[in-house]
């Protein structure tokens, strides 16, 4: 490393971590927000309001409805509407179970019991998880009340769950929350710091400089790089310990492939930044990537289901491999081939993506 | 001489709008992203999960075993790959190759005739949330298809639940998520434009410039503020139009009902921006604050994906602090229920609060920071 170099960089750094409140968004805000969105987002779904219409002598369905509210994932609804449609158009409950006439219990007795299920499926999400959850409570319930016992499914499948057993949400959310703040602060921050430079005029006063065009993009980028990996032992520190995500794999595996992640999103941010003349255009260019990155990136929405030509997409998608690392490292212990793949293939964006800002900045310059 | 006079405000507006079209890419991108992001979404976007890569060790081999394999195989749901052992099983679904391994004991079929039962394992990935509940409910199904298939065990229900899913009917994704975008879209770009565009204003010193005039400061929001909320209307009927000619998605309420809530959504969301300006007044750190307050929130908070029931009591409190919330329910229910204004009465009650308080608190700080 020269000198022009160093200096370049510790003016980016100083000049970032100038302002006090630059430095709460870049260091505080993170750990922050993974807390935030770890604690309160998950997929599972909870406190459904469920309602029955049941008379007293129908008890089998009493119980269903008992047993439903005694569970974790309902609770009743409150409605003064009598019909079921109705109460779930005005909003008072999301599911509601009708049973045939005269009665679910005798209906049982008779043989031919037609159990109607309501749902609200503006939530598809919802919907399937509320008909899965009655299910299951409707089949145990009718086998214990009316003392059916179907002799057991010869073929019986012994499910286990690896890696997470107890489907905690938060084993799932938080890796892919980290890998979301860390694209924000390095992508958006290395973008609008050469754009503001070209804004204000200060770029072409740093042309005149005698310094090279490689100095200029590396004390550019540099800097972000540095200040995105500092972010990593803050958040990991509280993925570890306050969202008890395991650590299987190795911390050096971990940090490679942050390394690597960082520097993929610094160098498309600077390539971005060559295509725009203010911050307005750069912020804006900045999520037409963080977007669709987000959405291939598996962590949200399954990527098995998408179009072929999408998932090659994924790809090209630097979050995406981030985040398979991340839950690969975290919580299977780091598979060698695997790992290393997607850290060639991260380090191989970065680096295509280092070579064409190159290009720009050389066509931009003349 | 405190009097608002409209054709200053206009004047501003008129700058404003010189300004935006001036600058092409700017207002590409700011109509680019609606459409962008709808067309990705609706094409892209499926929960119903399919061709889950399945790995199988089958060490029995027989008819039965592959009559099982078969029933697996033909659900859709899983592409299977065999593996010989049932450690290289476990290894696919570690280095990702699978996410669920299958594996058949040597005496599965033996088990079965000899009517002892026979006992598979599965064994799920449980690092992939989008996978790991759809497969662990498809295994129980194809645990009743096979039993039937392979050993003739086909024991009459007792009983049969019928299941009506009101408002999407077919449970199509793409109902539930593009109703919720119209909300993603408008706040990215109402607050986001707003706090950058006025912020550069401060940065650069012409803010001062302008109080010099003779404009009120009232007039320099409204004049600012009405280029942004239209270009977020345009945004909305962009959505709108796209989700109902290409994607087909229905719209059963009533549209000036979801007009409104837009309106109030917009000016909302546009007061927060400038509030945001007022207070940063530097571009990077208004874009930082943007996406806190406005855009995380508004993905993560307001019921777009994640249902806001199943948050902690704490957070679905939190959430009422968010306009975003509100209006995902009176977008939502305007596309597929079809509530009427009354219905929406709580929803729209909270965004007039939010809307009316953001706007006050935004021109009360404005005009303070504006006196000497």
């Amino acid at each position: 490393m020269n000198r022009t170099l160093i200096g370049f960089i510790r003016k980016e750094l100083t000049q970032t971590l100038r302002d006090k409140r630059m430095r709460i968004l870049l260091f505080v805000m993170p750990v922050i927000q993974l807390t935030l969105f770890g604690v309160a987002i998950s997929n599972e779904v909870k406190n459904i309001r469920l309602a029955a219409v049941f008379d007293s002598r129908d008890t089998v369905l009493r119980d269903v409805y008992e047993r439903s509210i005694a569970g974790k994932w309902f609770i009743p609804a409150k409605s003064r509407a009598h019909d079921a449609y109705t109460m779930i158009e005005a909003g008072d409950a999301d599911a509601v179970l009708v049973p045939p006439p005269g009665g679910f219990t005798r209906a049982l007795g008779r043989g031919d019991a037609h159990l109607q299920l309501l749902v609200n499926a503006t939530n598809v999400l919802q919907a399937q998880s509320v008909e899965g959850y009655l299910q299951n409570i409707i089949q145990q319930t009718v086998k214990d009340d009316m003392k059916l016992t179907p002799p057991d499914f010869p073929i019986q499948i012994n499910t286990r769950v690896l890696f997470n057993p107890d489907l905690e949400t938060s084993v799932f959310m938080v890796p892919g929350v980290m890998a979301m703040i860390m694209i924000i602060s390095t992508m958006v921050m290395a973008n609008i710091a050469i754009v503001r430079e070209k804004e204000m005029g200060t770029f072409e006063m740093l042309i005149s400089a005698p310094v090279s065009r490689s100095e200029v993009i590396y004390g550019k980028t540099i800097p972000y790089v540095l200040l995105g990996m500092s972010n990593l032992p803050l958040i990991l520190a509280v993925a570890v310990f306050v969202f008890q995500v395991p650590m299987r794999g190795s911390l050096l595996l971990l940090l490679s492939a942050a390394l690597a992640f960082v520097c993929t999103t610094v160098a498309v941010g600077t390539l971005i930044s060559t295509y725009c003349q203010n911050q307005q255009q750069a912020t804006l260019a900045g999520f037409l990537f963080i977007f669709p990155m987000i959405m291939f990136s598996g962590m949200m929405f399954p990527l098995e289901n998408m179009p072929v030509v999408l998932q090659w997409i994924s790809y090209f998608d630097p979050l995406a491999h981030f985040l398979g690392l991340l839950r690969n490292i975290m919580l299977k212990g780091g598979e060698t081939t695997y790992v290393a793949t997607h850290i060639a293939v991260l380090a191989a964006l970065a680096v295509a993506t280092v070579v064409a800002s190159f290009r720009r900045f050389h066509t931009t310059l003349e | 001489m405190k009097t608002f006079v409209w054709r200053r405000a206009a004047a501003v507006s008129r700058k404003e709008v010189l300004h935006i079209l001036r600058d092409p890419y700017t207002l590409g991108a700011a109509l680019a992203l609606p459409v962008f992001m709808v067309i990705m979404f609706g094409v892209a976007i499926e929960f119903n999960v399919k061709n889950v890569a399945l790995t199988v060790c089958d060490s029995d081999q027989t008819q039965s075993s592959r009559r099982l394999l078969d029933s697996f195989g033909s659900s859709q749901y899983f592409l299977l790959h065999g593996v010989p052992s049932p450690y290289e099983a476990v290894k696919e679904v570690s280095a990702e190759r699978a996410r669920a391994a299958l594996i058949i004991p040597p005496r599965f079929e033996k088990d079965l005739f000899d009517g002892r039962g026979a006992e598979v394992q599965m064994l799920v990935d449980g690092s992939d949330n989008s996978t790991v509940g759809p497969v662990l409910s498809y295994v129980s199904s194809i645990q009743t298809i096979a039993s039937r298939r392979i050993a003739d065990y086909d024991p009459p229900a007792p009983y049969d639940l019928r299941t009506r899913f009101l408002f999407n009917p077919e449970l199509n994704s793409r109902w539930f998520v593009i109703p919720g975008l119209t909300v993603v879209v408008m706040s990215i770009l109402s607050i986001l434009l707003t706090a950058l565009t006025i912020a550069r204003e401060w940065e650069n010193g012409s803010m001062e410039l302008l109080l010099s005039t003779p404009v009120e400061p009232l007039e320099i929001i409204v004049g600012k503020l009405a280029p942004y909320g239209a270009l977020g209307i345009i945004a909305v009927a962009f959505v709108y139009v796209i989700a109902r000619t290409v994607f087909g998605i229905p719209f059963v309420g009533n549209l000036a009902v979801f007009g409104l809530g837009c309106l109030l959504f917009l000016m909302t969301y546009l007061a927060q921006g400038l509030l945001i300006s007022v207070v940063t007044r530097k571009q990077t750190i208004a874009m930082q604050l943007a996406m806190m307050s406005g855009m995380l929130p508004s993905n993560l908070l307001s019921g777009f994906i994640f249902p806001i029931e199943s948050m902690p009591k704490f957070f679905q409190y939190f959430t009422m602090i968010l306009p975003a919330r509100w209006f995902m329910t009176i977008a939502r229910d305007t596309f597929l229920v079809g509530s009427s204004f009354f219905e929406l009465s709580g929803s729209f009650l909270a965004l007039s609060i939010f809307c009316v308080l953001m706007i006050l608190i935004a021109t009360r700080r404005f005009k303070r920071d504006l006196e000497p």
